[in-house]
């Protein structure tokens, strides 16, 4: 066993949250031919656009420190590297690109120079995008939309298993020692890290 | 000019153990407790207890890709990579598959594990007994050959075993999984145990539900840690808290100071000798320099896995074992099965809000197998057992809402839903087509050829995965379960990683490789006691059964040499 459950621990962590596609590259691992391999790679100015987007999906708040303090400004760009097959790669880089060619278009301002408040107002326009595309599967916005669906699973991923995501934003314990399957919960008790 | 006869003597023992996984683990430690010398060869490297676990005491964010693979992994172990146990956290005990590869005639996920340890390392722990009506379903139903064991004679050997390697389980008095020496008991937690009250009445204790029975130590046992409950046994457990080769066998057979282990050695065959009649040792290349050499012993037990023993008996050709050592019958590579699984229901429970768990129990829940006995009749044979268990969801939500920021935040930190689910493990049935054979047409990265497989499941699997949907999401149902799903996510031979069969125990020379006691029919000093030896699978977790038909293979292997039999 163990099987069973710990297919059952990798869907609660994503939690549904997670789409299709990315389930489809983190664990039914289809790989492309060495010779297909395109590498795109990103700067350190790129690093801190996914560390301020990040922050937008998962931002500060009472509890703890968001997406930027944990590091998701370099976790995006490294796991799309290491982890996603070519196709995707150009497709998310494109994505990318298309995030500031919009930001330029919407407020006259790259994405870096953008208030949190636009930030925030783009990614509400992002997300209709995505949602609108994925109901067409029209060919207009596809790499948008797959940039914002992406970059929105792997901060998730990686917040979730930060320093801060599991010590602030939930609770983790390294060695419990025993089990309590019939624990009360606590008035804001925060869910387990594992 | 004495040089050669230094050598054999050095290289010859009383008994070699090839493979260092649970059953051969076990044969290294009862050969050498009995006083043999014994060498053990392993084909992969070594991997010390505690300090060779360099993963066990990693948090999630000391893992650089949260867990998972990267293309470069996925292009080393395309077979591996096919499931989830082969993750960032244990990722180097996993074969490469690019450097032993197989031929799939049809499709078959082999996962192995090429280090001392073997698959024991990694393993699901869930450890059941096979009854008398797992053993007498081949006579009775005519599919494979009779087992040449019944469970009186077994159940002393269950009892053995159980006792070292510390199995943590509840006495349920159900014979068809007979109760055991069991350490106490992991908790079931609320919800299950609501599930498990509500489907007992409601079936009349014609079905029940268990905490599983599984080889953590819920208190110290034999110098042994108990469970810390932090539900990260396949990267190695520091406190030795479940039965591994590390954490128990070994040890005793170092003890022992009759042990020889020897890592970075395959063993390409068995040197057969035509004059006496046995197995004279094995030839070995060595992992690392490509070099071979020859061990010389009285007894060969054979525990390279199932797949793994098998190869090397078919590569073990002579002029009188033409098509594999032992193969008189031309059983050997034939009836291979694994079971099916992947497929069941979920639901979720109402009513529990104000309750939680505390610690990760690396443990479920088990129903055995209900179908085919008494007064239960399907429209296929044999039947399966379900694990599964309850648990409170972090946070589920649809990702079609694609949602983001401080509500999305709020809700991921915020304990979710209970949910419960069942998932099927069923027998297959031994088909004769279903083998393996060498492929001559490759090679590994030693020089070796590989083993083809040609392997599927038929109709009574197919028949019964409906049941194994169906059955569960009634139980659900019954337990009071709300919006209950069931899933089947396919399966393939292999998946399980309780591939067995392939050189059956049996009465009959001309139908079976090996006799009662794992011993070749032909070979008498060959003893092959992994999965290979399986006639039927029945539906329960197998290891526990290598373990009980190891200890009694040695047994009487010692005595028969002290008898000078062998």
């Amino acid at each position: 066993m163990h099987r069973r459950e710990a297919l059952k621990n990798v869907a609660f962590l994503l939690g549904g949250a997670i789409s299709a596609s990315t389930m489809g590259v983190l664990f039914e691992s289809f790989t492309l031919p060495e010779n297909e391999k395109n590498f795109v790679l990103y700067s350190l100015e790129d690093e801190k656009i996914f560390a301020e987007f990040a922050d937008i999906i998962v931002p500060t708040t009472k509890s703890s420190a968001g997406a930027k303090a944990a590091g998701l400004g370099k976790f995006i760009p490294m796991m799309m590297k290491d982890c996603y097959p070519a196709t995707m790669q150009a497709s998310f880089a494109q994505g990318f690109k298309d995030l500031q060619a919009k930001s330029m278009k919407d407020f006259g301002k790259s994405y870096i120079t953008l208030t949190p408040a636009d930030r925030k107002k783009l990614m509400i326009d992002l997300r209709a995008i995505a949602l609108a595309q994925k109901a067409s599967k029209s060919e207009e916005n596809k790499d948008l939309a797959y940039f914002f669906i992406t970059a929105r699973d792997l901060t998730l991923l990686g917040y979730y298993s930060s320093e801060i995501g599991c010590t602030k934003a939930r609770e983790y314990v390294l060695i419990p020692g025993r089990y309590d399957g019939s624990a009360p919960l606590k008035p804001g008790q925060k869910s387990w890290a594992t | 000019m004495n040089l050669n006869t230094n050598l054999k003597a050095e290289n010859t023992y009383d008994a070699i153990v090839i493979g260092s996984g649970i059953s051969g683990g076990w044969a290294a430690k009862e050969l050498t407790e009995k006083g043999l010398r014994v060498l053990m060869l392993e084909r992969g490297m070594n991997i010390e207890h505690i300090t060779g676990y360099e993963t066990a005491m990693k948090n999630p964010w000391d893992f650089k890709h949260a867990g998972k693979l990267t293309e470069e992994q996925k292009r080393t172990h395309p077979v591996q990579k096919r499931d989830y146990p082969y993750q960032e956290a244990n990722e180097k005990w996993w074969v490469n598959d690019l450097e032993c590869p197989y031929t799939e005639d049809k499709r078959f996920d082999w996962y192995r594990g090429f280090h001392v340890g073997g698959k024991s390392l990694m393993w699901g722990r869930q450890s059941y007994r096979l009854s008398d009506h797992n053993f007498e379903d081949n006579a009775r139903d005519g599919h494979g050959s009779d087992w040449p064991v019944r469970y009186a004679e077994l159940s002393p050997w269950y009892d053995y075993a159980e006792r070292f390697a510390g199995i943590s389980g509840s006495k349920e008095n159900w014979p068809t999984c007979p109760d055991g020496q069991f350490l106490p008991p992991m908790d079931l937690n609320i919800v299950e145990k609501s599930v498990k009250a509500r489907i007992e009445e409601h079936y009349k204790r014609e079905r029940i539900m268990m905490i599983g029975r599984v080889a953590n130590l819920t208190v110290p046992h034999k110098g042994r840690g108990n469970c810390q409950y932090r539900n990260l046994c396949s990267r190695g457990c520091p406190f030795g808290a479940y039965f591994s080769t590390q954490s128990s066998t070994l040890p005793a057979a170092m003890a022992t100071k009759l042990l020889t282990l020897r890592p970075y050695s395959i063993v390409n065959h068995i040197i057969y000798d035509k004059d006496t009649k046995k197995a004279k040792g094995v030839m070995v290349i060595d992992a690392e320099t490509n070099k071979t050499m020859e061990f010389y012993a009285k007894i060969v037990f054979v525990n390279g896995s199932t797949l793994g023993s098998t190869f090397i008996l078919l590569n073990s050709t002579s002029e009188a074992h033409p098509n594999g050592l032992g193969n008189g019958s031309g059983q050997l590579g034939h009836n291979l099965m694994d079971h099916h699984f992947r497929c069941g229901a979920s639901g979720e429970a109402e009513g529990f809000d104000d309750k939680y768990t505390y610690g990760r129990r690396a443990n479920g829940i088990y129903i055995p197998r209900y179908q085919n006995i008494g007064s239960d009749k399907r429209d296929y044979l044999r039947g399966f057992g379900y694990q599964g268990g309850a648990s409170r969801a972090n946070w589920q939500d649809d990702v079609a809402e694609l949602s983001f920021g401080a509500d999305l935040k709020q809700k991921m930190t915020t304990p979710g839903k209970w949910s419960m689910g069942l998932g099927g493990f069923g027998e297959m049935l031994p088909y004769y087509e279903n083998k393996v054979y060498i492929d001559k047409t490759k090679k590994d990265k030693w020089g070796q050829p590989v083993l083809a497989i040609d392997c599927e499941y038929k109709e009574n699997e197919k028949k019964m995965r409906v049941d194994m949907m169906n059955d569960a999401a009634e139980m659900l149902e019954k337990a009071g379960m709300k919006n209950i799903k069931t899933f089947d996510n396919g399966c393939y031979p292999g998946m399980a990683i309780h591939e067995m069969g392939t050189a059956r125990m049996g009465n009959d020379p001309k139908t079976s490789v090996l006799n009662k006691w794992n011993q070749m029919h032909e070979v008498n000093n060959v003893f092959v006691t992994d999965g290979s030896c399986m006639p039927s699978i029945a539906c329960q977790n197998p290891s526990l059964t290598f373990m009980a038909l190891t200890a009694r293979a040695c047994d009487y292997a010692v005595k028969e040499l002290k008898k000078k039999n062998i």
